[in-house]
């Protein structure tokens, strides 16, 4: 049956995502929900909430307020954490309870506004999408709403979107910032991750930006087309111990299962391999060669795997073909296992 | 934010229950996910919820049947050994709007019991906010479930919406885990121990004093392995009810098995424990002799007064303890609280009012009030219990105390205290190398 996981536990969700690129940007996020989908984002998908500070809290709902639409009362509870907390601006991230009580995120932003005083966005998460969606949608309103200046360009400074620990594992931009080789540009930032709302408020004084995932691309698209910013795609950060392992394959079948941008960067490296790449998450054809495909389900990578000799993946995923006679090489993904699992693995 | 809010005991006490201020009542701010939050809020991240305690039947396996979100940090419980009990049915929003999943379930029910081998005992299916809101009849489509796949199944209700309610979801869950036990003869000198999903400490003095009283077999789910096992729960005599969230399971199992049942409290102070030993005596007609234990556990407070005098500690709720009436105990055996984390609720702030009799300026904090996020140590601590706390003071010598196997009664006692000699000399030792 579709949709029925019997080997793995559920991806990344939207909220996730959202939350992760909100997580250093130093506002006031609010999860709106009774309290589990905001103790999955802190306890499992946020690997920086024992690390670094951040001002995300859960909108407390019980039934009552949402069977009553009380939105008066979440708009109150924000305000008087406003009063609490010096913030630029606050964020509502949505799950499966606003979701279901089709509440009005317009209105709830223009209701926050009008309270509070700042700048509120919104993302319609669902908690039943995966996190790319969910961080394109945080990426896309943030650039939006706040890099609205043009400023002048700095030469030799580059911006990157989607360097968040879901993508890449990394909780501090450091080994992003290391593996592009601090001589050849002038600066770098990874918008969100060791940076905050300054930085995407300054991010047309960038010369380029990197999407380091297909999440990223809305926004990087909204820089190219408000302040002419060019915009490249790749993946500067693939793991030591993946690419000591797969430097010897040759004349194999393999396939590579990530998050389209970082699966595509490991194809480049393989010499003489006939590599097809395969997501879990966004799959953007324009970046996509004949032969990658989008995973839906269990069963589907059950019957694709025996096609190849090797499977560079999460190993989480070796548990849906436990028979598998192949190589596998693990290929962590924090959107998969996350952190946390791996730890425990 | 400027501090994390605090309110003195004798603040508190003066207030009444009835007039909480709204920074220690949930419902009315913000929730931080402090670690003491995630503990609570995300059944499966530590301990048991929801997800860990219907897994508790032996040999059953668990449809969650939700959005993704709600069972993501299930993968937490891999390494516990829950990997392959654990299944998923992921909803979409066509699937919520249409309700077509209320027909899937059977379905996917159906599938479980075809793949395994052997076959489940029971298939518990766990489900969400989304069908709390939606008001899904879970019993009909476990009947369902039932007819489809040939295995019982029982519901379990993680809904966190409804934390605050008459029947809150830990307590649903132990109604569920009790339900699937068919009545037999009962026996005199069988019972079960109720309340917990992990079993008591093996050396808890609870055991011997019903043994003395001519009980031979004491059940306890945290303990049976099978199914059979479990099954043989309702041949006990009574029940003795540790917890109050397992009252209505036990309410549950007098009227379908017929299995009275007797309360007892989780207590620190050892003259309260006593109290209750004697009434429990005198429910099962057996004059309990735990004088013995009593006079160890005594001993043990009184010789960990002397080596270290009065300390002063911090108290949090990640521990197999009531927050309060546990510093309530360090306070009477001659100790000082400086800080509580926990939630007041009316079972505890009779304890309250006694804390703010002995320690009027002991500071009461939510760990679920935002301003958490800036909480810094003021006042001098010595040593701090509960995983939360621990926390908040890092650099200071303390203890968990929330292991699996439950402390209860003198065992209790002389356990916190034993681990509490641990910490402290060891942070002494530590101490004396730097």
């Amino acid at each position: 049956m579709k949709k029925l996981l019997r080997h793995m536990s559920p991806l990344a969700p939207d909220d996730s995502g959202a939350c992760g690129v909100l997580y250093e940007m130093g506002g006031i996020t609010v999860i709106c929900d009774a309290g589990g989908c905001a103790g999955n984002v802190c306890g499992f998908d946020e690997p920086r909430w024992h690390e670094k500070k951040s001002a995300l809290f859960s909108a407390g709902l019980r039934d009552m307020d949402a069977i009553l639409g009380r939105d008066d009362m979440l708009i109150d509870k924000l305000a008087k954490i406003c009063r609490q907390i010096d913030a630029p601006f606050t964020a509502i991230v949505g799950t499966p309870v606003p979701a279901i009580i089709a509440t009005d995120y317009h209105a709830l932003q223009k209701a926050a506004e009008r309270k509070t005083g700042l700048p509120c966005i919104t993302m319609e998460t669902d908690g039943t999408k995966l996190y790319d969606f969910g961080e394109s949608l945080a990426y896309e309103r943030l650039f939006r709403r706040f890099a609205a200046e043009k400023l002048p360009v700095i030469p030799g400074s580059l911006g990157i979107i989607g360097a968040t620990p879901l993508n890449t594992g990394f909780t501090n931009a450091d080994p992003v910032i290391r593996s592009l080789g601090t001589q050849e540009y002038a600066k770098i930032t990874c918008f969100g991750l060791d940076s905050g709302l300054d930085a995407v408020s300054r991010a047309s004084e960038y010369a380029e930006i990197m999407v380091i995932s297909p999440s990223g691309l809305k926004a990087a698209q909204y820089l190219h087309e408000t302040f002419g910013t060019p915009f490249s795609v790749g993946y500067p950060c693939l793991p030591e111990a993946v690419l000591r392992k797969t430097e010897s394959l040759s004349g194999k079948r393999v396939l590579i299962v990530h998050q389209q941008f970082a699966a595509n960067t490991l194809r480049q490296t393989l010499k003489h391999c006939d590599t097809d790449c395969a997501t879990w998450f966004l799959l953007d054809r324009s970046f996509a060669e004949p032969g990658d495909f989008r995973i839906t389900d269990e069963e589907m990578l059950a019957e694709a795997a025996p096609h190849y000799d090797v499977i560079i993946a999460d190993r989480v995923l070796h548990r849906i073909v436990p028979h598998y006679s192949g190589l596998w090489i693990d290929f962590p993904h924090d959107a998969v296992s996350g952190s946390a699992e791996r730890g425990t693995l | 934010m400027n501090k994390a809010c605090y309110f003195t005991a004798s603040e508190l006490a003066e207030r009444g229950i009835g007039n909480l201020p709204d920074e220690l009542c949930s419902a009315k701010h913000m929730i931080y996910s402090s670690p003491a939050t995630l503990d609570y809020n995300s059944p499966g991240a530590k301990g048991f919820g929801v997800k860990r305690a219907g897994l508790v039947i032996p040999e059953s396996v668990m449809l969650l049947v939700a959005p993704g979100c709600c069972g993501r940090n299930t993968a937490l419980l891999n390494s516990l050994g829950y990997s392959e009990r654990f299944f998923y049915l992921l909803l979409d929003d066509t699937d919520i709007v249409t309700g077509r999943y209320l027909n899937k379930i059977p379905k996917a029910c159906a599938e479980i019991a075809e793949e395994m081998n052997p076959k489940p005992s029971a298939i518990v299916i766990c489900v969400t906010c989304a069908d709390a809101l939606l008001g899904t009849d879970m019993d009909r489509v476990c009947r369902s479930c039932e007819e489809a796949s040939g295995i019982p199944s029982v519901p379990a209700y993680m809904y966190a919406l409804t934390r605050e309610k008459r029947l809150p979801p830990m307590a649903l869950v132990r109604k569920s885990v009790y339900s699937l036990l068919k009545p037999q003869k009962r026996k005199s000198n069988e019972c079960a121990l109720l309340g917990y999903f992990s079993a008591l400490n093996d050396t808890c003095e609870l055991y011997p004093l019903l043994r003395s009283a001519g009980i031979r077999e004491i059940h306890e789910i945290g303990r049976c392995k099978t199914f059979a096992e479990y099954s043989e729960i309702s041949r006990s005599n009574f029940s003795i009810v540790l917890n109050a969230e397992a009252r209505y399971a036990a309410q549950d199992m007098q009227k379908a098995l017929g299995i009275p049942f007797i309360e007892l409290t989780r207590l620190y102070r050892i003259d309260k424990i006593r109290t209750q030993y004697r009434l429990l005596g005198q429910a099962i007609g057996a004059d309990l002799d735990d004088a013995p234990y009593y006079a160890d556990a005594k001993k043990k407070t009184e010789e960990f007064r002397l080596k270290y005098g009065s300390l002063r500690f911090a108290v949090g709720e990640c521990l197999n303890a009531d927050s309060f009436e546990l510093a309530l105990s360090l306070l009477e055996y001659g100790h000082r609280v400086t800080e509580i984390y926990g939630t007041i609720g009316e079972r505890n702030f009779v304890f309250l009012k006694k804390i703010a009799e002995h320690s009027p300026e002991t500071r009461i904090y939510s760990n679920l009030d935002p301003s958490m996020l800036c909480y810094v140590r003021e006042p001098e601590t010595d040593a701090v219990i509960g995983n939360d706390a621990m926390y908040y003071h890092p650099d200071l010598p303390g203890i968990g105390f929330q292991e699996e196997a439950q402390p209860f009664g003198y065992q209790g006692v002389c356990a916190l205290f034993s681990q509490l000699d641990a910490a402290l000399e060891a942070n002494k030792r530590q101490e004396v190398q730097e």
